[in-house]
């Protein structure tokens, strides 16, 4: 195939002269600009790329209302498991009331959580009634506000353990990594 | 209209050109469209975890004879003093060593969250850890435990802050044939 000059791509195959005339100016300037589809493929399929790589096929975690969580480098990824969220003096077992922080406060001691016991330890006998031959994980996720005091922290955290979820996981928004 | 020619246009006379011109349309319909559902499936909060073992003894079994082993060494992270974090390795009830570092907050706002961060005690836990460590064996699956200590009244964003700096120190880990960087510490909570 010869080597040719890059000239115009589109419209040259028109078949009625007085309608090629028309649309490419007939010696004047064109009405009809060309559209250079090269850049415009490019710029498309970048754009695909970038979003197929930030791309997350587990979806968006369920967040409680007016919550602020903390952030942190060293992270590891979400998981499925029962949600308890601690929210203004609330708490909340996926989505559900669990218990109220104020005693808590008030007293300024570590307790344990009754409600909070009750649902987390039916959610656990639930699992292992629908799941007969598998070991527990008793893996539980806390939302916590990032201005929440520590010793409801370590109640809740208590309370969950004692539940019979042993591996607690803090929900943190992922910082990027400053360190190599 | 859309259409991409790949040339032939050197052929002779009635001669079927080889080269065919190329329908651009489907293409970009179909890039169009995998974009609109990429944009409207995008989740741009990435939302993550920080482990901690709440470490609960399992029921006695009187049955089975237990084994008296030596107790192993723990890191404990006291966090209740204002101007420094004490660094304690305790073997059961024996205190083996304490160490001071100075508390220093970095805190950044980012939005409406305060990041704090805690770099001079991440780094100097990772060089005890490094003294002291008891597994760093790449085929030793147990990792060293810490212990947080805090008073009651401090915020969980300095606590997440204190997790963060003790879970910088990464160890390798032996998964399969391949090896992985893990934390090398577990981290829980000390009952007070």
């Amino acid at each position: 195939m010869p080597i040719q000059a890059p000239t115009r791509r589109l419209i040259h195959h028109v078949g009625l002269e007085f309608v090629r005339k028309k649309v490419t100016g007939g010696g004047h300037r064109a009405t009809n600009a060309g559209l250079s589809l090269t850049s415009m493929i490019d710029f498309l399929v970048v754009t695909v790329v970038f979003l197929l790589m930030t791309f997350s096929a587990s979806g968006e975690t369920p967040i409680a209302k007016g919550l602020n969580m903390p952030k942190a480098e060293n992270t590891l990824d979400m998981i499925d498991a029962p949600m308890c969220a601690v929210v203004g003096s609330q708490i909340l077992v996926d989505g559900g009331q669990a218990g109220n922080t104020r005693p808590i406060e008030e007293s300024d001691r570590m307790q344990r959580i009754d409600e909070l016991f009750n649902i987390l330890k039916s959610k656990r006998e639930l699992w292992k009634q629908t799941h007969p031959n598998k070991d527990f994980p008793g893996v539980v996720l806390l939302q916590i506000d990032q201005n929440v005091k520590a010793v409801v922290v370590k109640s809740v955290f208590q309370t969950a353990a004692f539940a019979g979820f042993p591996n607690v996981s803090f929900m943190v928004n992922n910082l990027p990594k400053s360190h190599t | 209209m859309g259409g991409v020619d790949v040339g032939g246009g050197g052929g002779k006379g009635k001669r079927k050109s080889l080269d065919s011109e190329i329908n651009m349309i489907p293409m970009i319909d179909l890039l169009m469209v995998t974009i609109s559902f990429l944009l409207i499936t995008a989740v741009w909060t990435h939302m993550a975890r920080i482990n901690a073992d709440a470490q609960v003894p399992g029921p006695p079994r009187p049955d089975v004879e237990q084994e008296k082993t030596e107790p192993e060494k723990q890191l404990h992270v006291e966090m209740t003093a204002e101007d420094k974090f004490v660094l304690v390795w305790k073997q059961g009830a024996t205190t083996v060593d304490s160490i001071d570092v100075p508390r220093k907050d970095d805190v950044n706002m980012q939005g409406a969250v305060e990041v704090v961060r805690y770099p001079d005690l991440a780094a100097k836990i990772e060089s005890e850890w490094k003294a002291k460590g008891q597994h760093s064996n790449p085929t030793d699956r147990k990792l060293d435990q810490a212990i947080l200590h805090t008073d009651n009244k401090t915020e969980f964003k300095y606590i997440i802050g204190v997790i963060d700096a003790v879970y910088q120190t990464h160890r390798e880990i032996q998964n399969g044939p391949k090896t992985e960087k893990l934390p090398a510490f577990n981290i829980t909570f000390a009952v007070n």
